[in-house]
């Protein structure tokens, strides 16, 4: 069309927008530029070697001096002739491979067969511990408070192995009748709390493999509030009473031991329709003392009083969560560090990937090659993010089972990350770096001078990450949802529980955005960079 | 020298880049103090804060403009060639490189003191709204104080001395966008390495790296929690400025233009 | 190549509140090179610039081939441009800066290697830029611009820091590749630079087209059709001649400068009236004159044979 126009020899007025050049060969030149600059490949090469030189030093960092591998057996972490503080305690695994919380007391007698668990819960109380975090907790110094989940309830379980699988209906201190099995799984009963004027009764059935939980105002009236099958459960398994009491946190970094009293009224285990043992009752502290991870107030216990059963319990049986209790060590805990220092060198290369055009004037034989400036933008765009995504790629694929041998090999608890958690983790590192990348190569078109855009790159897109120190109070949460530190929230990597309070807070490890939603945040930053540098490239004159 | 120190002179305060920095130096700082200040309120135990410290948190900011003042006064000479007219001009390197440190200097004083002024004053009106106030047992942030002199004093010290740093790792390298990054990392770096290790692996890097313990000189309160003390942490940049100048000045002398 | 034009159509630019182009228009047609001359600051570069589509002009337009620049699909296989030669990144060899440009325009390596070899810089492009002298730099300039084989070739000054042997080897270049057919547009603030190879000049000054004219033409009118007469009788010889409507001045007692009135009818008129003459000398002015008359009064001038009226311009 334009060539017919030519031939008639008319001057036509000028476009304004530029023809469109095919992408592939502007991608090809500006691959062929990046490629020819030695200095920016070994930028490359810098970054993946600070990614993965920091990330080792935070990981061996985390404890100097230490002793390697799990303690010597018989010697607690406090035992004589041990100066070692390594090795950290044991930490049971749930029935799906994940850390849980299995500590209670647990009043329970051997059953065989079908059959049906009835008790009346009459009142539950509970004391937290007043001692400071870092002295032991002890049975002397305490208040009164009963922490919001505070179980007690029928529990049944085919072992009362830390971790096992098991069934159990419960009331707790501010959440009501709850059922829960295999410690992820939760869900409520009748509507209203428990108190002394107004008890609970709890019913646990067993029929084969499944389990049902039944709650009820009066112990007439059952209402089902929950079911499961659990696959291979014996013939005999323990049932009985449980009470268990968790950390309660005042604010983010204090928690203390809580201990929580319940008594149990007319409690009936009818076995093939007959009554059970009522004297085979064993008392039994689960997960108590110094060699678990849980904090405890005391080991528990029980008395009767009359026909009641008055049980005291400490610990938690939930999912294992958060810093407090396990030490946040995650396969990407160690990274952030290496993750800013590579960034920083990625910044300094993709800025200069486009500054030093602007400095030797060269931009204008760019322009004069390809006139449509967005699409020069684009394709450097392409090229800095692709060549950032695939270095930081590879120095998460190096740097994070480096970091976890390295945090087990001193001893650490590493929480466990499957696979797909791991390449998320991986993938979003790349994410993160090239998404940057491209973000200060767009503020090198729009500022045009290396030190402006490098700058300016590093405050707005590295600084923050740093930040987190600098500012006090919940300021640095709102540092990690809306500057372009959000990106790094793509780390987050702690198991959260909706039925463990904790407090799931950065200082704790927590980021405050989903990966995603992170990485959202921070394609936003970068999506606003990229247009107003194309906006500007094509106003301005080259 | 002082011909040197004239030409040094002229050749920054004719470009305009040099006043904007220098104003973007004093506002960035101020900036930061102000939102510190309005973001700060008083804990639930109390203590524990350093009112004289909160307000001069913009300093954090403010030196990495000071970082980009001192690269540029070296490094924009040799990406325009310039650097050769220059030492035809003063063919003694060192003189000319002190001169350029001296008046580098001088800048930085002026804007220090005005950006140190600035965030003691913000300290002294805002912060006692948000309760470190006498009556919450917090001295009003004043000059009259002796730490809180030095603290002020130090600051501008602080300010010099990292121009200082940044103008020797600027003609060692060269190079604006990489001596920016390389300063800027060593800078920002440090302390968050320091705070993912353990002690007293932390407690070394913090007396050694620049800024932690560069910063220990705004320190006021609690100052035996401190990983150095005021002074000695001065000390330490000090050691750092004068390696990097030597190390750039021989590098500017040993090397072809 | 019959396409291959460059029309410049009242362009205007200002520079803050500095005017640089005022209303520039001239064409470059194929087949010859066209000179584009004017003193430093007149606005040749920015003109250029414009042409290539670097700057936006605020008002009026620049074509090449018929075409805004920015709308060609691959410029450089329409117009070859040596704009700023010392634009080289340091660390990049001079091979490797081609080889980029050619992958912009979908070309293969083997024409970075031909027109290397067509500069004359088979060594010296295999080394770092760093080191280039200011000939090499122009040189491998001149390469990119030869790189799409373009039937357009816009040169900004390109004997800058060039030997008199490159000179000449440049000139032939040039004038080969105006006989192939392409339109060529060299700028220079030396008028001296062109006289052998230009056969158009466009002289600009404060941003304008001064002159646009063959060199013929142009020297034509600057001569201003003086012819001197030598004559031992020069009172009778400027009577004569002002009668046969000339305008005539007395130099001295051998000498009369005559003007508006060609050569052979002051002859003619001389010999009729009986007045004695020794010679009859038609003036020719040196380019570089013309250059200088034409610079320093801003007299504008427009030599018949081109187009591009004013008036499109200002609308």
């Amino acid at each position: 069309m334009t060539d017919t126009e030519t031939a008639t020899g008319r001057p036509r007025p000028p476009t304004t927008q530029p023809r469109r050049a095919s992408f592939g060969p502007v991608l090809r030149a500006e691959w062929t530029k990046f490629r020819t600059v030695r200095a920016w490949l070994v930028g490359l090469f810098v970054a993946a070697l600070l990614s993965v030189l920091f990330t080792f030093l935070v990981a061996n960092g985390r404890h100097e001096g230490s002793c390697t591998g799990p303690p010597p057996p018989g010697s607690g972490p406090n035992s004589p002739g041990s100066n070692c503080h390594a090795g950290h305690p044991f930490v049971p695994t749930g029935p799906d491979g994940e850390p849980v919380a299995d500590s209670y007391y647990f009043l329970n007698q051997p059953l065989t067969g079908n059959a049906t668990i009835t008790a009346e819960v009459t009142s539950l109380t509970g004391v937290i511990s007043t001692e400071p975090a870092n002295v032991a907790p002890s049975q002397t110094s305490t208040r009164r408070g009963l922490a919001a989940w505070a179980k007690a309830g029928i529990l049944v379980t085919p072992s009362t192995n830390q971790g096992s699988a098991y069934a159990a209906v419960m009331a707790t201190g501010s959440h009501g009748v709850r059922w829960q099995y295999d410690y992820t799984h939760d869900s409520p009963g009748l509507p209203g709390l428990m108190t002394d004027t107004s008890p609970r009764w709890l019913r646990l059935t067993r029929t084969g493999d499944t389990l049902t939980g039944y709650d009820s105002t009066n112990g007439i009236t059952w209402t089902q509030i929950g079911t499961t099958r659990l696959a291979g459960l014996p013939t005999t398994v323990s049932v009985g009473l449980f009470v268990a009491s968790p950390v309660s946190f005042q604010d983010s970094n204090n928690g203390s031991p809580t201990l929580a009293t319940a008594t149990f009224d007319r409690v009936s285990i009818g076995s093939r329709g007959g009554a059970g043992a009522v004297d085979a009752w064993h008392g039994q502290s689960i997960g108590n003392g110094s060699k678990s991870f849980y904090p405890t107030l005391g080991t528990g216990g029980y008395h009767r009083s009359g026909s009641a059963f008055v049980l005291s319990g400490s610990g938690d049986i939930a999912p294992g969560v958060g810093e407090g209790l396990l030490g946040a060590d995650t396969a990407a805990s160690s990274l952030p560090l290496g993750l800013i220092a590579g960034l920083l060198v990625m910044v300094v290369v993709s800025t200069t990937f486009i500054t030093t055009e602007y400095r030797r004037d060269l931009i204008r034989t760019t322009f004069t090659a390809t006139p449509n400036r967005a699409t020069v933008l684009a394709a450097k765009a392409v090229v800095i993010g692709v060549a950032a995504f695939v270095i930081a790629a590879i120095s998460a694929a190096v740097a994070i089972p480096l970091s976890e041998h390295i945090l087990k090999a001193n001893g650490d608890y590493v929480f466990p990350a499957s696979a797909l958690t791991e390449i998320r983790i991986m993938a979003g590192c790349a994410g993160l770096v090239a998404v940057t990348a491209v973000a200060v190569l767009a503020l090198g078109a729009i500022l045009r001078r290396g030190a402006g855009a490098v700058t300016v790159g590093i405050v707005v897109f590295v600084l923050p990450y740093t930040l987190k120190q600098v500012l006090a109070g919940s300021a640095d949460e709102w540092l990690f949802r809306l500057t372009p530190a959000a990106g790094l929230d793509v780390l987050g990597a702690l198991p959260r529980s909706a039925h463990v309070a904790y407090p799931y807070t950065l200082g704790n490890g927590y980021y405050p955005l989903t990966p995603w939603a992170g990485i959202a945040v921070l394609c936003a930053w970068v999506a606003i960079a990229l247009g107003v540098a194309a906006l500007v490239l094509r106003r301005r004159d080259a | 020298m002082t011909d040197a120190l004239h030409a040094e002179w002229t050749k920054l305060r004719t470009l305009t880049t040099t006043w904007w920095l220098l104003i973007a130096t004093v506002a960035l700082t101020l900036a930061v103090s102000v939102a510190m200040a309005a973001a700060t309120h008083l804990t639930a135990g109390g203590g524990g804060q350093d009112p004289t410290r909160l307000s001069l948190t913009g300093i954090y900011l403010g030196q990495a403009v000071i970082v980009v003042l001192a690269v540029l006064a070296v490094s924009e000479e040799y990406s325009t060639g310039m650097i050769r007219a220059t030492l035809s001009a003063t063919p003694r390197r060192l003189v000319l490189l002190a001169a350029k440190a001296a008046n580098l200097a001088g800048l930085t004083l002026v804007a220090g003191v005005l950006g140190v002024a600035g965030c003691l004053v913000v300290g002294r009106i805002m912060l006692p709204t948000d309760g470190l106030n006498p009556a919450h047992g917090y001295q009003l942030v004043s000059i009259s104080h002796g730490p809180t002199l030095r603290a002020a004093a130090g600051s501008v010290a602080y300010l010099i001395l990292i121009a200082l740093l940044s103008l020797g790792v600027a003609t060692a390298i060269r190079d604006t966008a990489v001596s920016i990054g390389a300063i800027l990392g060593l800078l920002y770096l440090a302390p968050v390495l320091a705070e993912a290790l353990t002690n007293p692996l932390r407690r070394h890097l913090e007396q050694i790296a620049p800024m932690p313990a560069g910063l220990a000189i705004q320190a006021t309160t609690n100052l035996r929690s401190q990983p150095i003390a005021p002074w000695p942490g001065l000390g330490v940049l000090t050691a750092w400025a004068l390696a990097s100048l030597l190390i750039g000045g021989l590098l500017l002398r040993l090397r072809d233009a | 190549m019959s396409d291959a034009t460059i029309e410049v159509t009242g362009v205007r630019k200002r520079f803050g509140p500095t005017p640089a182009l005022n209303g520039m228009t001239f064409t470059v047609t194929p087949g010859r090179v066209t000179g584009f001359v004017g003193p430093n600051g007149a606005g040749k570069s920015t003109t250029i610039r414009v042409i290539l589509g670097l700057d936006a002009p605020d008002e009026g337009h620049a074509l090449v081939c018929g075409q805004a620049y920015q709308q060609l699909r691959y410029p450089l296989h329409q117009v070859g441009a040596l704009v700023d030669a010392a634009a080289l990144q340091p660390s990049r060899t001079g091979r490797n800066h081609l080889l980029w440009l050619a992958h912009s325009q979908k070309m293969a390596a083997s024409r970075v290697d031909a027109v290397i070899e067509l500069v004359g810089l088979t060594t010296a492009a295999r080394r770092k830029a760093r080191g280039y002298s200011l000939g090499i730099r122009q040189r491998l300039g001149i390469a990119a611009a030869l790189l799409g084989d373009p039937p357009v070739i816009i040169m900004d000054e390109p004997f800058n820091g060039m030997d008199p042997e490159g000179i000449i080897w440049m000139r032939q270049l040039l004038r080969s590749f105006a006989g192939e057919g392409r339109a060529i547009l060299i700028s220079s603030h030396l008028m001296g630079e062109l006289q052998d190879i230009a056969n158009h000049l466009v002289v600009v000054g404060r941003g304008k087209v001064l002159a646009d004219a063959s060199v013929d033409e142009l020297v034509a009118h600057a001569s201003g059709d003086r012819v001197v007469v030598r004559t031992p009788a020069p009172t009778d010889s400027a009577r004569v001649l002002e009668g046969s409507g000339a305008r005539t001045e007395i130099l001295d007692s051998f000498t009369v400068s005559v003007s508006g009135l060609a050569a052979q009818h002051i002859v003619q008129a001389l010999s009729q009236a009986g007045v004695p003459f020794s010679e009859v000398i038609v003036q020719r002015a040196r380019l570089e004159d013309v250059y200088l008359q034409l610079t320093s009064g801003e007299v504008e001038f427009r030599g018949g044979s081109d187009s591009g009226s004013d008036g499109q311009a200002k609308q």
